[in-house]
């Protein structure tokens, strides 16, 4: 079979795709080529792949399921990518993750475990057979949920190549009985000498769920409003599912230990955390003038992790670790995504670390999720800061406390490294939101200030 | 009369409505409402769309505890009338449609019953087993006592008899010995003198705790069903129509037992649901409601739970985690006089502060959740309550009829009446009364009635599947009923705030919803999330069907 045409369509719809990650670089040209076909037949399904290159720098390879249909029906013209032929006959293509057709043989292919060349795919279980749809909103993958029963994260950016950390993880956890995650009941990878990766998992679908932050946001809204009000009376408190989720995560760290590798830092290797942490700082600060007032009392904070005499004990962690990848369903909390910060690399994102580093996420989080209302109001009050300040330390509270009362060892006991972790992650937030959101900067600094006076 | 209808699992759409016949109407100008009063009151029930009522105890008493303690099983307490009274209360309902349960204790009765009085003078008569006799008090240890503010032992000694009695509820309400085939029978020729008389049915009060058995907590025990299933059997085999509705303050998870295998009670309380309505308001998020329903196990075919969000006892706060119970204290119990037991002792009005987006959140809520709704007197006006009243008295007053002396309940001097109308600004008769409300088209009587006709055009609502939706936002509660094409979708926001989510509805693609109100079309439903936008606190009932596409 050979297809033509595709890479003439490409450059001009890959950059419009939320989770085309070449944004701000200029894409010289793509190189695509199928790697297996699934299906032969009007509508057509075969899993391509795309290479992205740029006037300068690596190639970024994406993966593309694409639908090959003579006609295009009204109701997939909005997922066309252009006009191709193939084996001499006219196509019209399409991303066919909006086709539930095509979804459906995909999912057929898992549950089958066949290999198609150098895709094979795997299932755990039997799988529910329902018309999928994909979900809207994602930034960096795509998801297509089947009924109530089954969600496929399809993985668009398949480069650096290697297993998945989300893959990897859930595996590993699920083999040991993990009950705070979704486990994997499908997968298919890409596999040749030079070239593997991941290119989609599929998970149980929790229909009723939502997001932690989602959550959080309404908690803050019912404590902002009125002000007359403590955050440990109002009815919106959250304290009690941010301890629960406290417990969740103690749960989740003890569940990695048993599946995954663990270490003790040797001698040697606060002193490197400590000078990675301000080498981060210094490059940050480069970039941000507002940060550089606070650069000597960061370096201070980050020295106080190099004079730590105890050894670290090391795990895998979740890794990006926020009120965002954690789903409040009606039989508790779940976590969600291991990718890893994508912004790292694999290699970075699959070294053991402590655990603390998710702790301090999540402490974060709750200093975001307290203080992303104030952004919507031109002129804040103190009282209002006040309150927004109170709902996020009674939820910090709380999820130590959960946290503690799951493992016997409170978090807040490791104070120079959970500091350090927090001030690590503000200095990350800072560079962001500089870029992103210039004006919400002051959350991560307030918070910089807050965490260097303690 | 029977109800001829032939229409065994009525039951499961009906609209239930609880009546104090004290507190209802008094036809009699003696200060306490009577049955009469309630039969003069046939045509309001009519009017308002009720399917069934349930009476509270009307049977001889000394009235130690609201009528729950019974001295004759056979006999109408004298001042609510006589069995005449009674049988032409029930000819009047079944006129109209109407069914009519009512409220019996099998566990216990009263010290003054007959029964009990030849039980503890000759223990070798014919009654002398009829009650749980020991000489000590240390049988069955493991039973927990329920009223722990005024009794400190389930025995209480017999200076007649000699011996100890076993009690689970007040010393003065001696348990029934179900061990012995002689009150097995007993009992069941109690329910078939009513049932004879045309009764639908019998909320049977504090089922768990029929037998007893040592090593046990003696709740929920095998003979217990075994009972029941026998009196459903004997039932079943006379008369037609009827249904048996368990009163057993469980999780669901034990509750369900009662229903056995469509072979013991048609229906039984979902006690847990209502705090977490409650709950739900407060944190602006579903999951108080849909974790309890997720945790609630299927029920037969022919079962069904009644729900409700208020009743003549306390705000039940039981079935709740400690830290749930704390926290509904600080938000509704602010006043400590309200807290009694482990209850709160509110009428619903005054506990979600007269709001009116808040009642109508509820009460769409009660009427569309899985179940069939119990309305507590007076609640379709919005009626309110009096704290300093003693005990449960304080959501027990006189029906406020009009603005008329004593609310239009009684001709009596207001001294008599058996407990004083509502008086305050707020919720007092003058300004909350049927007569006020039935000539105001926006009055909460008007707007209840509206909803429980809609309710009635939909059988869904008794009948159909539960789905939660979920959706997007956890301040809005989505959920489908489904029987067959019947499909209605609704969707509350829980918030104070207003919201907007998108739900999957994507199986429908291609349908239009109708809003069930007012038959509003809604945008066409399509493959992508469906967006919603709801007012604070309000809601919407949706109807789907293919034809409309």
């Amino acid at each position: 079979m050979t297809l033509t045409g595709l890479d003439d369509a490409l450059p001009g719809w890959l950059p419009g795709q939320r989770w085309y990650a070449g944004k701000g670089r200029p894409l010289r040209r793509t190189r695509s080529f199928v790697a297996a076909t699934l299906r032969g037949d009007d509508p057509q399904l075969h899993l391509v792949l795309v290479d992205c290159e740029y006037s300068s720098g690596p190639i970024d390879r994406y993966q593309l399921p694409l639908g090959l249909r003579r006609e295009l029906p009204d109701n997939l013209q909005y997922a066309a990518i252009g006009p191709v032929e193939c084996d001499g006959e006219s196509y019209r293509a399409y991303d066919a993750l909006h086709d539930a057709e095509l979804t459906g043989v995909l999912l057929d292919q898992i549950e089958a475990g066949r290999t198609i060349g150098p895709v094979s795919f795997s299932s755990t279980q039997s799988l529910v057979h329902r018309p999928g749809r994909l979900l809207g909103g994602e930034q960096s993958n795509s998801s297509v949920v089947f009924g109530d029963d089954h969600i496929l994260k399809v993985f668009r950016k398949i480069t650096p190549p290697g297993l998945n950390p989300d893959l990897e993880v859930t595996r590993a956890l699920a083999a040991v009985g993990s009950t705070v995650i979704a486990p994997p009941q499908g997968w298919y990878e890409y596999v040749t000498p030079d070239f593997s990766a991941t290119l989609g998992l599929l998970q149980p679908f929790l229909r009723g769920g939502t997001d932690g932050w989602g959550l959080a946001i309404t908690s803050v809204r019912d404590l902002l409003h009125d002000l007359t009000q403590q955050a440990d009376e109002a009815g919106g408190d959250f304290a009690p599912e941010a301890h629960r989720l406290g417990g969740v995560t103690a749960a989740m760290h003890a569940d990695l230990r048993a599946a995954l590798p663990t270490r003790s830092t040797a001698d040697a290797a606060q002193r490197a955390m400590s000078d990675q942490m301000v080498e981060r700082l210094h490059v940050a600060a480069a970039a941000v003038p507002d940060l550089r007032p606070h650069v000597p009392e960061l370096a201070a904070a980050y020295s106080d992790v190099a004079e730590l005499t105890a050894p670290v004990g090391l795990q895998r962690i979740h890794g990006d670790y926020h009120l965002g990848q954690v789903l409040r369903t009606d039989h508790g909390w779940v976590v969600l995504d291991f990718e890893g910060e994508p912004a790292r690399s694999l290699d970075e994102r699959r070294a053991v670390m402590s655990p603390l580093r998710d702790v301090a996420g999540m402490l974060r989080s709750f200093d975001y999720a307290a203080r992303h209302h104030l952004m919507d109001v031109t002129s804040p009050s103190e009282r209002l800061r006040e309150s927004a300040e109170q709902w996020a330390t009674r939820n910090r509270t709380a999820f130590c406390d959960g946290y503690a009362e799951h493992s016997g060892s409170d978090p807040r006991e490791q104070a120079v490294l959970l500091r350090a972790y927090q001030l690590d992650k503000a200095v990350y937030e800072v560079v962001y939101e500089a870029r992103n959101r210039p004006a919400w900067i002051t959350i991560p600094l307030g918070s910089i200030q807050r965490l260097v006076e303690k | 009369m029977p109800l001829e209808s032939n229409d065994p699992t009525w039951y499961k759409r009906a609209v239930f409505y609880e009546v104090l016949i004290r507190g209802f109407y008094d036809s009699s100008g003696d200060g306490t409402g009577d049955i009469r009063g309630l039969t003069h009151k046939m045509d309001y029930l009519e009017w308002l769309g009720v399917d069934c009522l349930w009476l509270l105890p009307i049977y001889e008493s000394p009235l130690r505890d609201g009528g729950y303690d019974i001295a004759d099983f056979l006999k109408i307490l004298p001042e609510f009338g006589d069995l005449g009274d009674f049988v032409q209360l029930v000819d009047e309902a079944h006129n109209r449609g109407v069914r009519i349960i009512a409220d019996l204790v099998m566990n216990h009765t009263s010290d003054a019953h007959p029964w009990f009085q030849a039980s503890r003078e000759d223990p070798e008569g014919p009654f002398g087993d009829f009650y749980v006799w020991s000489d000590t008090d240390q049988l069955y240890p493991d039973a927990r006592i329920i009223f722990v503010d005024t009794e400190k032992s389930n025995w209480s000694w017999d200076p007649v008899r000699q011996q100890y009695y076993w009690h689970r509820f007040f010393s003065h309400q001696p348990d029934l010995n179900y061990a012995n085939p002689a009150v097995q029978d007993a009992m069941i020729e109690v329910l078939r003198f009513w049932l004879d008389l045309g009764i639908d049915g019998f909320r049977l009060d504090a089922v768990p705790y029929l037998y007893e058995e040592d090593g046990t907590n003696c709740e929920n025990l095998k003979p217990t069903h075994a009972y029941l299933k026998r009196v459903r059997r004997e039932v079943d085999e006379m008369y037609a129509d009827r249904v048996l509705l368990a009163e057993a303050n469980q999780w669901p998870a034990d509750v369900v037992e009662y229903f056995g295998d469509d072979d013991e009670c048609q229906m039984a309380f979902h006690f847990p649901l209502m705090p977490r309505i409650f709950m739900a308001a407060r944190r602006e998020t579903r999951y108080p409601i849909t974790e309890i329903l997720a945790s609630t196990p299927d029920i037969p075919p022919n079962c069904q739970w009644g729900i409700f969000l208020r009743n003549h006892d306390e705000l039940t706060l039981e079935m709740v985690t400690d830290e749930e119970r704390d926290y509904m204290y600080s938000e509704y119990a602010k006043d400590s006089r309200m807290k009694a037991n482990i209850g709160i002792r509110r009428r619903l009005a005054p506990l979600l502060d007269n709001s009116r987006d808040l009642l109508e959140l509820f009460n769409t809520l009660l009427l569309s959740l899985p179940g069939s709704p119990v309305i507590y007197y007076g609640d379709e006006i919005g009626m309110g309550d009096n704290i300093y009243l003693g005990d449960r008295d304080g959501v027990r007053t006189p029906m406020q009829w009009s603005g008329d002396r004593n609310a239009g309940f009684s001709t009596a001097d207001p001294q008599r009446l058996y407990l004083p109308v509502l008086l305050d600004a707020v919720y007092g008769y003058q300004a909350v009364n049927v007569d006020a409300e039935m000539r105001s088209p926006t009055s909460m009587l008007h707007w209840t009635k509206r909803m429980i006709d809609v309710r009635k055009q939909h059988p869904v609502f008794g009948i159909g599947s539960f789905e939660d939706l979920g959706g997007s936002n956890p301040s809005v509660f989505g959920f489908l009923r489904q029987y067959g094409d019947d499909i209605v979708v609704c969707v509350s926001n829980l918030s104070r705030f207003a919201q907007f989510t998108e739900l999957d509805l994507s199986r429908f693609e291609g349908c239009t919803p109708v809003e069930l109100l007012g038959g509003v079309h809604f945008p066409r439903i399509g493959e992508l999330p469906y967006l919603l936008t709801l007012a604070p606190h309000g809601s919407f009932w949706f109807q789907v069907r293919q034809e409309y596409s």
